[in-house]
């Protein structure tokens, strides 16, 4: 079962990585033939992965979700899926160029921190709701990576039509507007689906607050999570009161998208996740 | 059994002589019965276009025969002597035949390279064919193969993409800021011919609204009135530049007429919505700080035409690209014409052995009285499966063979080699 685990992960991560040369062999060659592999082998890591995260819960017996691994292996098979699915309902294949190389970054430093996670037991999750604020959060990341990921393909078309520069990618990228489109139901979507995963957390830690200790509230990962929500509450607000429209909004996408990597990325790096944090026991 | 296509084009011919061996389309049906009575009941398609004229025909004789018939019907059917249009004329056979039409279809010889319009205009061509019953299986093939090929060359390379002409590049940038065009609004300033020919191609996308801006009130009515819109004073310009999603300034004006300030003013009330502004105008009629601001796609003359000639050199770069997926298409074809051609001496090859294995086995069973029935079977099926294990590793090089030479050599050295003719 461990040798299995190991084929799933590291195929997984590979077929990933493979995605994203493929995308970005598009951009060059501009073969959309190219990109139809690029999703198929997409749907190939995204089960891969769903097998380690299987294999993972039965060999150990609990939900795995609190590693850097197995949080990194959730957001590439939600990322992963939700792209796919996004660019097939709107027909613009074109913007898996800007999804799938970022994604595939991502699967390599899965794959390179692996040895240090892969075979360790996950944290127990004592209630079934921490399972669920988990899994919401994830899929808020996701559509905040993919609305970040729209926001850099919105400028780079822009930039390409405000000077003139008329390539293939150009004539086969989605329309400035339909891009903004994208961007603001993204945004519709995940902002609220972060404002109820952070309000259930905030209920759970409320009722139940003994696993997290006095100051959880304080906590740098709590203080960032609220400041995200500051932050996207105003996006959207400019965004839907007609005051922030295409490469500004783009720009503050991006931003947000950043302060969300040092939100979870950063803080895991750097030992911030804990919720003990003022009281010594990071 | 030859293939031939004998044609003038804009590359062999001035249009003149274009016009005077067209067939205009309510003539075309008794064109293509004269000439496949003409050719024996032959397969043929005419295709005449404002650029080319070109006579195709599957012909059961020799390829010259059909060449010399075609250019005596061209010259009969439009009462002109022969001697006035044979220089104009291209004449190609099999091979060479069957890549010229490709190439056309792909849109590889026309005018503008990769344009479109040519596969409708061979599309029509054959349903005439073969509406009028003219097209044979051979032409058929022909024609769908031919279709295949345009297919995949504008799929597989970017030989369609990118618009050669000042307008269409307009409409494409249009398409490229706000995708659909329809329900969009165009301001048109000024009344020059490029604006309007612009005008003309945006609202054949889809867009609806238009707002017409001149100095001189009584044209600006007139266009307005063309394109259902509405003819607003120039004074008032900056008050309604809000409305427009796309501008066109096409004045006379010696002086720059629009101004960062008035597209500032603008976005605010459009709620910061993208503009697209085209300023055809020469001096230009905006000011160039106007495309530094947010949401403002600013284009002038030499900017459109510095598209168009990138895009017409991206058209060029694909050629070769193109001509190999024509040529593969062109081998495909030509290996199926040529299992066509071999076919049935594949049969009689078959037939031949047969009657000599009969012939032998017959001999042998007859100087073996005593054999019981079972063996006598046994005997059969023997010489079947000899003369099958023989014959199978022929016919399936006699079917690589034609596909890479000539069929008809082929089917000679199979005929000689075998003895076909004699027992024939």
């Amino acid at each position: 079962m461990v040798v299995g685990l190991h084929v799933a992960f590291y195929l997984g991560s590979l077929l990933y990585c493979c995605a994203g040369v493929l995308s970005l062999t598009y951009l060059w060659k501009g073969d959309a033939r190219v990109l139809q592999y690029g999703v198929r082998l997409v749907w190939g890591g995204t089960a891969a992965l769903l097998a380690m995260f299987a294999i993972r819960w039965t060999l150990y017996g609990r939900v795995p979700l609190t590693s850097l691994l197995d949080s990194l292996n959730l957001f590439l098979i939600l990322s992963g899926t939700l792209m796919v699915l996004i660019t097939r309902k709107h027909n613009v294949s074109t913007l898996l160029s800007f999804y799938l190389p970022p994604l595939a970054a991502v699967s390599l430093g899965s794959a390179v921190i692996a040895h240090r996670y892969l075979t360790e037991a996950p944290i127990l999750l004592q209630r079934a709701p921490l399972v669920i604020h988990v899994g919401l959060a994830f899929l808020a990341y996701s559509l905040f990576f993919a609305a970040g990921m729209t926001s850099a393909a919105y400028l780079c078309h822009m930039s390409h039509l405000k000077h003139h520069r008329t390539t293939w990618l150009t004539r086969r990228m989605p329309s400035l507007q339909e891009l903004d489109t994208m961007l603001s139901r993204l945004l519709l979507y995940a902002y609220p689906l972060f404002v109820l995963t952070l309000a259930q957390g905030l209920i759970w830690a409320w009722l139940d607050p003994s696993p997290l200790g006095p100051q959880w509230w304080f906590a740098p990962k709590v203080v960032l999570s609220f400041v995200m929500v500051l932050f996207y509450a105003c996006a959207v607000h400019l965004r839907f009161a007609g005051m922030l429209r295409g490469p500004k909004l783009s720009y503050l996408v991006l931003f947000g998208f950043a302060i969300l990597l040092v939100l979870y990325v950063g803080l895991s790096l750097a030992g911030l996740r804990g919720y003990h944090f003022w009281s010594g026991q990071a | 059994m030859s293939l031939v296509a004998v044609g003038l084009s804009h590359h062999t011919s001035p249009v003149a002589m274009r016009e005077r061996l067209g067939f205009p389309a309510h003539t075309l049906p008794n064109a293509l019965l004269h000439l496949a009575n003409r050719l024996d009941k032959a397969g043929t398609v005419i295709l005449s276009t404002c650029n080319r004229v070109e006579i195709y025909a599957h012909y059961a004789g020799e390829a010259a025969v059909a060449r010399d018939e075609i250019r005596a019907f061209l010259g009969e059917w439009h009462e002109i002597p022969e001697t006035d249009f044979k220089d104009a004329l291209y004449e190609h056979e099999g091979r060479d035949a069957v890549g010229h039409l490709f190439r056309v279809a792909s849109g590889l010889d026309s005018l503008v390279i990769g344009e479109t319009q040519i596969l409708g205009q061979v599309h029509d061509a054959y349903i005439a064919a073969q509406a009028e019953q003219t097209a044979d299986k051979v032409i058929h093939n022909l024609f769908q193969s031919a279709f295949t090929v345009a297919k995949h060359v504008r799929s597989q390379t970017a030989v369609g993409e990118g618009k050669v002409s000042v307008s269409s590049v307009a409409v494409d940038l249009a398409a490229s800021i706000f995708g659909e065009l329809t329900g969009k609004s165009v301001m048109v300033i000024g009344s020059g011919e490029m604006g309007e020919l612009t005008l003309k191609s945006l609202v054949a996308h889809g867009v609806k609204s238009v707002l017409v801006v001149n100095r001189h009130p009584e044209r600006a009515q007139a266009l307005a009135a063309q394109y259902d819109g509405e003819a607003l004073p120039f004074e008032s310009l900056s008050d309604h530049l809000h409305k427009a999603d796309i501008v066109i300034t096409t004045t006379a004006a010696p002086r720059t007429i629009l101004h960062a300030n008035d597209f500032h003013h603008a976005l605010k009330l459009r709620q910061q919505a993208p503009t697209l502004v085209i300023d055809i105008a020469v001096p230009r009629d905006v000011d160039a700080d106007v495309g530094e601001l947010d949401n403002i796609y600013l284009y002038n003359i030499d900017d459109l035409e510095q598209v168009v000639n990138e895009n017409i050199e991206v058209r060029r770069r694909e050629i070769e690209q193109c001509l190999a997926i024509a040529e593969r298409g062109v081998d495909q074809f030509m290996h199926w014409m040529g299992s066509l051609i071999v076919a049935p001496t594949i049969t009689s090859m078959a037939r031949e052995f047969e009657i000599i294995r009969e012939r032998e086995t017959q001999k042998t069973l007859a100087s073996l009285p005593d054999l019981t029935e079972k063996q006598r079977y046994e005997l059969e099926y023997l010489t079947k499966r000899i003369v099958s294990n023989i014959l199978k590793r022929p016919m399936t090089e006699i079917k690589h063979e034609v596909g890479h030479h000539d069929p008809g050599t082929v089917v000679h050295l199979v005929k000689r080699l075998f003895g076909i003719e004699e027992s024939m």
